[in-house]
């Protein structure tokens, strides 16, 4: 609209062709990355919040243990962590810290992009963790060389958070709910009850936060992918998921949770019964809600079929070592101290929150103590006990940005157009197809 | 003092016979072949002609070899036109450019229009408190956009939006300006015409000034009324800043990117997805550099499009 925009658009563009230049000179140079296994000195790690505030209560210890390394934890912020190592990687590794926290909806994407970008574990040790960690997760530190880039940190088990006081006073038994039909059945009575809706999503996919879709997919064993990277998003269990989705607001059971703290406001309102969230809520919602102390309970998800199995893992992040780090031994032994051992790991859960992917932090008593925000349930037994279920890995891929795009379209069509969720799916199937390249699942 | 050249001064200084002797009456060799009437100016500009070369003209170019490429990381392979190919294919590039196009057609004639209106009045002698008008008209432009992306986003929430808070109290039932992809629209242009309407009212306002009173006091004299004089002198004198504006804002709503970005995500459905909304997807979040920078050679070259026919359309009638 002006000089000012014009010339803010044109540095933009610039910059992003500079990040480009970045992968050509990458290109240029063959490998790339030029770190080095440098096992002294100061590392730097980039996390954001919470996780960071974790990560610094085990640096202490970890430099009193090796002597000769210094930990500086830097909390990036989320989602700014994101664009910084995106171009860091882009323009050959430049930059970066030396250990990255990673989210598993970025690291398929960073690893099939950027193959050098992020060291190679398994050749300083990793492999021996393997089966360390809760099931689902190895493969996606797995790059396309067949070796570990990263080891997880924390996993986050589905569960389903629910208002005790709201299901009481409708009458409804949360032992009497085990899948979705139920659900929306008890989702009316709770609505003519106690006036209020059964969950929230985002009906604009501003956000872009399709973990509700996702979940219901993953209790079918489904995703955007399957095993070998080919399109299901338009399978007969996606067509569930979405359905499910339709049936619910059609029943008038979800409230809008679009725009800034809408989602906040209407829990901490009471107006919405239920929470469909991971192990991470369980603290969330104790500490932003303590006036709701006692009102809250935490059950298995519900099916998304009839007799479907009842667990899923929503997310998971790891840390990796940069590969452009010249001191990824240092590096690698960081990660190590602070993932593989049980007391580091439950110390970073106790402080930053983060549910720890490694099964024997589950033998910590704090994993079976009664809650008092939950009316002394012990909340957290749940979520352990499904990490031990088999959980199929989730095949991510390195176009899942694209695939949430689709698919978030796809819902804001079903819930503000009235769109048949075959329809919708098919279309964001085929637009996924086109854009990837990759080819449908039959 | 000497008037022979110092012995520090090497004998080239004065063989080459165009030195520059100070009071002193010694030569200053070193000065004297790097600032010559043709170098200075040459030096002067130096510092920008440099600037756009690293920061403009390299990523340009590298940026048009990228979009011939595809790949990623090590592994970027030549791909002729591909890219291109591909973008005349994909429905969210004919979305997002289709949106660009409605809010351009609807925004910038509103903007301009709005901008005219306030700049005769900012211009009129009868005003009371000029300056303090056109600071407050001038004032949104200095907003950060990201800023007025997200206080906008506070104002337009449906529940607890003070613009929903307004039209309640005159019985009009709330708006869901984010959710609904119509309003969503409307959302956008309220944002982008409030942050730069001023700008352009200022632009006008220098225009008007440039006008000289004497085609206005001929024009009472020969009994034209005030819409005749607008028409017959505003107008035309005005044309160059016109043309400016139209061009410039079109540029501008082509490469709309902030308010949008914060408001709303390109939603809901893609309503306001606009051209470079989908160009940063595609490099910053599907890591697409390729098919981004044949994003913003299209862009570009509907820009230039765009703005020779804005100018041969108004520009100056020989």
């Amino acid at each position: 609209m002006s000089h000012q925009l014009s010339r803010r658009r044109l540095l933009q563009l610039a910059t992003a062709s500079v990040a480009g230049l970045g992968l050509t000179a990458c290109g240029d140079n063959g490998s790339g990355s030029a770190g080095g296994d440098g096992d002294s000195g100061r590392i730097t790690v980039w996390s954001w919040t919470t996780a960071a505030e974790g990560l610094r209560s085990v640096v202490p210890s970890f430099e009193r243990d090796n002597p000769g390394i210094e930990v500086d934890v830097q909390d990036v912020g989320n989602p700014a962590i994101w664009d910084k190592i995106t171009v860091g990687l882009a323009s050959g590794g430049k930059g970066l810290a030396d250990v990255l926290h990673i989210g598993v909806d970025y690291l398929p994407g960073y690893l099939d992009k950027f193959p050098d970008g992020i060291a190679d574990l398994s050749r300083l040790g990793a492999d021996k963790y393997e089966d360390a960690f809760a099931k689902g997760l190895w493969p996606t530190v797995m790059g396309k060389d067949k070796a570990a880039h990263a080891l997880p940190w924390e996993v986050n088990p589905l569960g389903l958070f629910y208002r005790h006081d709201h299901f009481e006073k409708a009458g409804v038994d949360p032992a009497g709910i085990g899948d979705w039909n139920d659900m929306i059945a008890a989702g009316s009575k709770i609505l003519d009850a106690a006036g209020v809706r059964l969950l929230g999503l985002d009906k604009t996919g501003a956000t872009q936060d399709m973990d509700f879709f996702q979940n219901l997919m993953q209790l079918q064993d489904v995703f955007y992918f399957d095993q070998d990277g080919k399109i299901t998003l338009a399978s007969p269990a996606a067509v569930k998921a979405l359905t499910i989705i339709k049936r619910l607001n059609d029943a008038g059971l979800i409230a809008d949770t679009a725009g800034q703290g809408t989602e906040k406001r209407l829990l901490s309102q009471g107006k919405l019964a239920t929470y469909a969230e991971a192990a991470w809520a369980v603290e969330y919602l104790a500490s932003t809600f303590p006036e709701q102390k006692g009102k809250w309970r935490s059950m298995q998800p519900p099916a998304a079929v009839p007799g479907g199995k009842r667990n899923a893992i929503v997310n998971s992040t790891y840390l990796a070592v940069s590969g452009s780090s010249t001191r990824r031994k240092a590096a690698w032994q960081f990660i190590e101290y602070a993932l593989t051992k049980p007391a580091p790991i439950n110390r970073m859960f106790a402080s930053g929150g983060v549910f720890p992917a490694l099964k024997a932090a589950y033998d910590d008593p704090r994993f079976s103590a009664p809650h008092p925000f939950y009316g002394g349930q012990k909340v957290l037994k749940p979520f352990v006990e499904s990490l031990s279920a088999d959980a199929p890995a989730t095949n991510f891929t390195g176009d899942y940005a694209r695939a949430l795009k689709f698919a978030s379209d796809a819902q804001s069509q079903v819930l503000l157009k009235g769109a048949d969720p075959a329809d919708a799916l098919k279309k964001a199937a085929e637009q996924l197809a086109q854009q990837t390249g990759r080819q449908q699942a039959v | 003092m000497s008037l022979a050249p110092s012995e520090h001064a090497p004998a080239t200084a004065t063989a080459a016979g165009r030195g520059t002797t100070d009071r002193t009456g010694r030569t200053r060799p070193g000065r004297r072949r790097l600032l010559t009437r043709t170098s200075v100016p040459y030096l002067l500009i130096m510092p920008a002609v440099l600037g756009f070369a690293i920061f403009k003209a390299y990523p340009i170019v590298a940026s048009l070899w990228i979009s011939l490429t595809t790949g990623n990381g090590a592994g970027r392979h030549f791909t002729g036109l591909d890219n291109y190919q591909r973008l005349l294919n994909d429905p969210l590039f004919w979305t997002a450019l289709k949106n660009t196009a409605l809010i351009l057609v609807v925004q910038v004639p509103l903007m301009l229009g709005l901008a005219l209106l306030i700049a005769l009045g900012l211009n009129s002698t009868k005003v009371w408190l000029r300056p303090l008008w056109r600071l407050g008209v001038f004032v949104p432009s200095l907003t950060g956009l990201v800023a007025a992306g997200v206080m906008f986003s506070v104002i337009l929430n449906r529940d607890a939006g003070l613009l929903n808070w307004v039209l309640s109290l005159f019985g009009i039932d709330r708006v869901n300006w984010l959710g609904s992809p119509f309003w969503a629209r409307v959302g956008v242009v309220l944002v982008i015409t409030w942050h730069y309407t001023g700008y352009n009212a200022v632009i006008y306002l220098a225009g008007l000034q440039g006008i000289p009173q004497e085609l206005y006091e001929a024009a009472k004299v020969d009994g034209a009324g005030p819409i005749r004089r607008f028409v017959s002198i505003t107008l035309p004198q005005l044309r160059p800043i016109l043309l400016l504006t139209v061009v410039l804002s079109t540029i501008g709503t082509l490469q709309l990117f902030d308010e949008p970005y914060v408001l709303t995500g390109g939603g809901p459905d893609n309503a306001t997805l606009t051209v470079t909304m989908y160009l940063y997807n595609n490099g910053f979040k599907y890591f697409d550099f390729g098919y981004a920078s044949a994003l913003a050679y299209a862009l570009a070259l509907i820009v230039a499009v765009l703005g020779f026919l804005q100018v041969r359309l108004m520009g100056e009638r020989k």
